[in-house]
């Protein structure tokens, strides 16, 4: 099946490109942390990036599409302005590859701090691309790396290349490598898709025309938990990304929805009202009831986990309309969370612990607001561009993908937590919502 | 002469292509919307007013219903297209039953205690503002209220069944007041 053989694909590329590695001459340790990206003051890094140089006749497209998924991947994490490659002066296919060859006052001049400079070569299947990046003020390779796949990964090269830069110069690394789960209307039902994080690559996972909602990722992105109605009512089904088989985790009576992963675990948090009200209880991921968390007479629903485990932000109705709580596992307690506007639904806990984002009814629109923990410094991040819903974080905390109608349709769009940035993932079609953001696939 | 430092050199792991055993177990088929008896949107109802005629009724479901003659059918027929194309709404938010919701109730009752054996599904559902989690649980709340006021009526449960459709089976699709009244219903179907 086309989903099997995708995801299969990307698994295993991620094990190939994974095994490469670099001797330099003259490379600089890539634990020098260059740029200090938590400081107010921080401004994005201009880096030129031209086309990759050819060394082999096949497959010439890539020299352009290898550059521009580069940029695209080093623009998208926010720290970085790729250079328009217009205004370049050399042909990017006579240009040289080491520190010898580069013209670092000419690129200077260009206004670039860094030159990410790639090469390749295509021999049938097998692609081989190496990959430099230059400090022009310092006219020194930072580093210099060869990623070795099969030719059809080449996009995930590219993002390992992306992901040693962002590191190499900032100590963190990037989310090249994750994907994004989505709910897509099609025909009379709802389908679950994945997606790539710089929108490529959208693959179908559910195929069965009934309403499949909510997917969640387990903690190390091998399986989506998902809601669907293909066997009636709402349950719990999950579907292995590696081998495409899908199967039941729990159908009690009544409704059986939000799921979410519990970080580490194989257990989760679900919503279930077999009891009458919809309470949040933590099953086994073959559905066993391990426990009963959030309960009461009110709505109980959407957990999302704090990232060690231990507590859990939902929502409840118990004031007459829905707000923000956050639970506490292990004593029972409860507190609620937001206190500003009558609708403050969908939260999502930050990787770092941080933050929880939800969506907030503010004006009679539907807006992403992220708010501390403990319930203070709400601050609105959309201002009524359409209506903004179901916000998740980035695994590196620096972005929210979220539905979004600012275009009409609902599509999905992901924004810089700073409220800068946006850029819209689903890049064709309307009814995409319901966003979830993998776990990074090489698990760091 | 001193060799240049930049002299470069490079290793190059060789690459396990290929050695990559996947299981090759294929996706179990899934039964499609709808697509098996008794699916939660299947009633006399759909195919529009009038669609019912009979057709969907065999000897043994009219059996079932303890009907005989052709004017019962008829009459049944009739009962029931009323039953499935009368909704109840409700305000936003809110799965409080107006006194509207109440006295169409109290005909779903009337037909219910009439045809006793008939199997009824209420289905729950919301407008497009808000979030789906938590307007699947508040299509089930206003499923939940029908079902009450309706047992508290007098009748058996056994043949009633909730289902929550939340924001996702709109029944007016425009994006004003006119059309969310529209969807903050409770949609009464019957399963034969």
């Amino acid at each position: 099946m086309l989903l099997k053989k995708r995801l299969i694909v990307w698994w295993n590329c991620l094990l190939i490109v994974g095994a490469i590695t670099l001797v330099w001459g003259e490379t600089v340790s890539a634990q020098r942390v260059y740029i200090d990206i938590t400081q107010p003051s921080f401004e994005r890094i201009p880096i030129a990036i031209p086309d990759f140089k050819r060394q082999t006749a096949e497959q010439t497209q890539l020299a352009r599409d290898m550059g521009e998924t580069l940029a695209n991947d080093l623009d998208y994490s926010g720290l970085f302005r790729p250079l328009d490659p217009k205004g370049f002066l050399e042909d990017p296919q006579a240009m040289g590859l080491t520190a010898a060859d580069i013209k670092f006052p000419d690129w200077r001049r260009l206004g670039a701090d860094f030159l990410a400079r790639g090469a390749y070569q295509v021999q049938g299947p097998t692609l081989k691309i190496e990959g430099r990046l230059f400090d022009v003020v310092g006219s020194r390779m930072v580093f210099g790396k060869v990623y070795e796949g099969e030719t059809r990964n080449w996009r995930l090269m590219i993002h390992r290349f992306a992901d040693e830069i962002l590191y190499a110069l900032t100590g963190e690394r990037g989310v090249f490598d994750t994907k994004i789960a989505y709910v897509q209307a099609q025909g009379k039902g709802k389908e679950i898709y994945v997606v790539d994080f710089d929108g490529s690559n959208p693959v179908q996972v559910t195929r069965d025309n009934s309403l499949n909602l909510s997917p969640a990722w387990n903690s190390n992105g091998t399986q989506l938990a998902y809601v669907s109605y293909k066997e009636g009512g709402t349950k719990v089904y999950a579907v292995n990304l590696m081998d495409g088989a899908q199967r039941l985790i729990c159908g009690y009576p009544g409704l059986n929805i939000s799921p979410a992963w519990r970080p580490g675990s194989n257990e989760l948090a679900v919503t279930l009202s077999k009891d009458g009200n919809p309470n949040i209880y933590l099953i086994s991921s073959s559905g066993e009831i391990i426990q009963k968390l959030v309960q009461g007479f009110s709505i109980n629903v959407s957990p999302g986990w704090s990232p060690d485990g231990k507590r859990l932000a939902y929502v409840s109705d118990e004031t007459g309309n829905p707000q923000v709580y956050v639970f506490d596992v292990a004593s029972g307690q409860k507190r609620r969370v937001t206190f500003s506007g009558n609708y403050n639904t969908a939260p999502s806990w930050s990787p770092k612990g941080d933050w929880i984002a939800y969506t907030s009814l503010v004006g009679g629109r539907h807006n992403i607001a992220i708010i501390r923990p403990d319930g203070s410094d709400a601050r609105q991040l959309t201002h009524g561009e359409g209506s903004n819903e179901d916000p998740t974080w980035s695994p590196d905390g620096r972005m929210l993908a979220f539905s979004s109608t600012r275009e009409g349709g609902s599509a999905i769009w992901i924004l810089q937590t700073n409220g800068t940035g946006a850029r819209r993932l689903t890049r064709s079609g309307s009814g995409q919502e319901l966003p979830d953001w993998s776990p990074r696939a090489s698990g760091r | 002469m001193r060799c240049d430092s930049l002299v470069r050199m490079f290793l190059i792991l060789a690459l396990m292509v290929g050695g990559f055993a996947c299981a090759k177990q294929t996706v179990p088929p899934q039964p499609g919307f709808g697509a098996g008896t008794g699916g939660p949107s299947e009633g006399l109802g759909t195919g529009g007013p009038g669609g019912a005629g009979g057709a969907g009724l065999d000897d043994a479901r009219w059996r079932e219903l303890g009907i005989g003659s052709e004017q019962e059918k008829q009459e049944f027929l009739a009962k029931s297209q009323k039953f499935e194309n009368e909704d109840i709404y409700f305000d936003y938010d809110a799965y409080v039953l107006s006194e509207p919701a109440k006295r169409i109730l109290d005909e779903k009752v009337a037909f219910i205690k009439r045809y006793p054996k008939a199997k009824v599904t209420i289905e729950g559902h919301c407008d497009e503002r808000g979030t789906t989690e938590y307007n699947l649980a508040l299509g089930e709340r206003r499923a939940n209220s029908a079902l009450q006021y309706i047992s508290n009526s007098g009748v058996n449960r056994t043949n009633l069944t909730t289902i929550s459709y939340g924001k996702e089976r709109p029944a007016a699709t425009g994006h004003d007041e006119a059309a969310w009244a529209k969807n903050r219903r409770d949609h009464f179907v019957l399963n034969h």
